[in-house]
C-alpha cells in the first residue's frame, strides 16, 4: 500500500480539524472557549466603534441639527396650519349642526315655507334687542314675518333691505307676544324688557300658574303663528292690590348664541288695526 | 383727500361695531367704538372735519339700529363739537379731555336713548338701567378710550403728516 503524500495528508487532517471545530461549535461545546477568546476583541471593537462614531458625530452633527431645526420649523408650520384647519372645520361642523337642526324643524312642519338666514350682527344700542340677518326682500322676506329656530320663537322681521333684514327679538322692550299656557289653557301676554328679561303679563289673579309651565304662541292678534314654543315660567309675582299677576319667563331660545334662524315666509300677517275700536272725542 | 381716506375706515368701524362689539356686552352694556373714534378724532389738532365724521357715522349707524335717528346722530355731533372745543382749551392733556368727553358723551347718549324709549311708551326701571347698562357701558368706554385715542392719533399722523419747515 502506497503511503499518502505528506502534503495531501496535511490537507485532509486540516479539513478534518476544521470540520471538527465547526461541528463542535455548532454543537455549542466551544462556546465558553470562543467567548473567552472573542470577548476581549468585541470589547476593543466596541470601544473603537464608539470613538469613531464620536469623531463622525463631531463633524456631521452641526449639519444634522440645522436640518432638524429646519424640519422642526416646517413641522411646526404644518401643525399650525392643521390646527387652523381643524378650527375652521369645527366651525363648519357647528354651522352644519345648526343648519341640520333648522332643516329638521322645517321638515317637521311642511305646511310652512322657510328661508334660512345667518345672524350677521346685533343692534348697537344696549337698550334694544334686535339682530341683523343676511337675507332680505330679494329672498322673499317681508316686514312682520315671524322668525324661529328649531328650539322656538325668536321674534319678527322689523325692517327689510334687498339683502338684509332686522329682526326684533321677543326680549326687546317693545315686543308683545300673545301666548297660551300649555297645561292650564289660559292666555296672557309675553313682553320683553330693556335688560332682556321676559315677563308674562295680563294673567288674571284667580289663575294658578305653575312653575315650569310651558308657554306657546296663541296666534291671537295675527302677528305670530300658533303653537310655537316660547319658554317656561320660572317664577310668579302676585300682589293683592293689582288686577293681574305677572310671571318671569325663561326663553327657550338662547339669544346670546343665536347664529342661524328661519324666517317663516308663508305666514300671512293679519292686520286687525281696522277692527280696533277708536276713541271718539 | 383725507376725507376720502376716512370713509372706508368709517364703514369698517361701523361693521366692527355691529358685528363684534355689539356681541361682547358687559352685563347689558355695550361699548360704543364709534363714539370713541369721533371723540379721539375731534381731539386731533388738524382734524377739523370731526363733525362730518360724526354725521356720517350717525347716518350709518341709524341705518342699522332700531333707535330713533336723532338719539344716534345728536350725541355723535355733540361729542365732536365738544372735542373740538375742549381741544383748543385744554390741548396740553388730550387724553384727559378724551376721558372727560367719553364720560359726558356716554351719559348724554344714554339720556337721549332713554328719552326715545319713553316716547315709545316703554316701561323704564332707572335703577336697572343704571346698574346693568349705563355703568357697564361707561366702564367699557373708559377702558377702550385710551386704546382708541392712541390708535386714532397714529391714524391722524398718517392722514395728516407733519410738515417740516426748513
Amino acid at each position: 500500500m502506497k503511503a499518502l503524500p505528506s502534503r495531501s495528508l496535511q490537507i485532509i487532517i486540516g479539513i478534518l480539524i476544521v470540520v471538527g471545530i465547526v461541528l463542535l461549535a455548532l454543537a455549542g461545546i466551544l462556546r465558553p472557549i470562543l467567548g473567552f477568546v472573542m470577548d476581549p476583541f468585541v470589547a476593543v471593537q466596541r470601544w473603537l466603534s464608539d470613538q469613531v462614531m464620536t469623531v463622525i458625530d463631531f463633524f456631521t452633527l452641526p449639519r444634522d441639527v440645522s436640518n432638524l431645526l429646519q424640519r422642526n420649523a416646517e413641522l411646526e408650520n404644518e401643525v399650525s396650519r392643521l390646527q387652523s384647519q381643524v378650527i375652521q372645520l369645527q366651525e363648519q361642523v357647528s354651522e352644519a349642526e345648526v343648519l341640520y337642526s333648522l332643516l329638521d324643524f322645517a321638515r317637521a312642519r311642511p305646511e310652512s315655507q322657510y328661508v334660512a338666514a345667518a345672524v350677521i350682527g346685533r343692534d348697537p344700542s344696549p337698550f334694544l334687542h334686535y339682530i341683523i340677518i343676511d337675507h332680505g326682500s330679494d329672498d322673499g322676506i317681508r316686514h312682520g314675518m315671524p322668525v324661529v329656530t328649531q328650539q322656538g320663537l325668536v321674534g319678527r322681521v322689523d325692517a327689510v333691505t334687498a339683502s338684509a333684514a332686522r329682526v326684533q327679538l321677543i326680549t326687546d322692550p317693545s315686543s308683545v307676544v300673545n301666548i297660551r299656557m300649555q297645561t292650564i289653557k289660559r292666555e296672557a301676554q309675553l313682553v320683553g324688557s330693556i335688560t332682556g328679561e321676559l315677563y308674562l303679563e295680563m294673567i288674571p289673579q284667580d289663575v294658578v300658574v305653575n312653575i315650569g309651565e310651558i308657554l306657546l304662541t296663541s296666534g291671537i292678534g295675527g302677528n305670530y303663528p300658533a303653537d310655537l314654543l316660547v319658554g317656561q315660567v320660572i317664577s310668579t309675582r302676585k300682589k293683592e292690590n293689582e288686577l293681574f299677576q305677572t310671571a318671569l319667563v325663561q326663553p327657550i331660545v338662547d339669544f346670546t348664541t343665536l347664529r342661524a334662524v328661519l324666517v317663516v315666509t308663508s305666514f300671512k300677517i293679519i292686520d286687525i288695526e281696522p277692527l280696533v275700536p277708536r276713541q271718539t272725542p | 383727500m383725507s376725507n376720502l381716506l376716512i370713509l372706508p375706515i368709517l364703514i369698517f368701524l361701523c361693521m366692527i361695531q355691529v358685528v363684534a362689539i355689539s356681541r361682547l356686552p358687559l352685563l347689558h352694556g355695550k361699548a360704543d367704538l364709534i363714539l370713541l373714534v369721533i371723540i379721539a378724532w375731534g381731539l386731533q389738532e388738524k382734524a377739523r372735519n370731526a363733525w362730518i365724521l360724526a354725521l356720517l357715522c350717525g347716518l350709518l349707524i341709524s341705518f342699522v339700529t332700531a333707535s330713533p335717528f336723532w338719539s344716534i346722530i345728536l350725541p355723535y355731533v355733540t361729542v365732536a363739537w365738544l372735542a373740538r372745543h375742549l381741544h383748543s382749551r385744554i390741548w396740553q392733556s388730550p387724553l384727559l379731555a378724551m376721558i372727560l368727553i367719553t364720560f359726558i358723551g356716554t351719559l348724554f347718549q344714554h339720556f337721549l336713548m332713554i328719552l326715545g324709549l319713553i316716547f315709545e311708551d316703554i316701561t323704564i326701571n332707572f335703577s336697572d338701567i343704571f346698574g346693568s347698562i349705563t355703568l357697564p357701558n361707561l366702564i367699557l368706554n373708559m377702558i377702550l378710550a385710551v386704546l382708541v385715542f392712541v390708535l386714532v392719533k397714529d391714524i391722524a399722523g398718517w392722514v395728516y403728516p407733519v410738515e417740516i419747515h426748513e
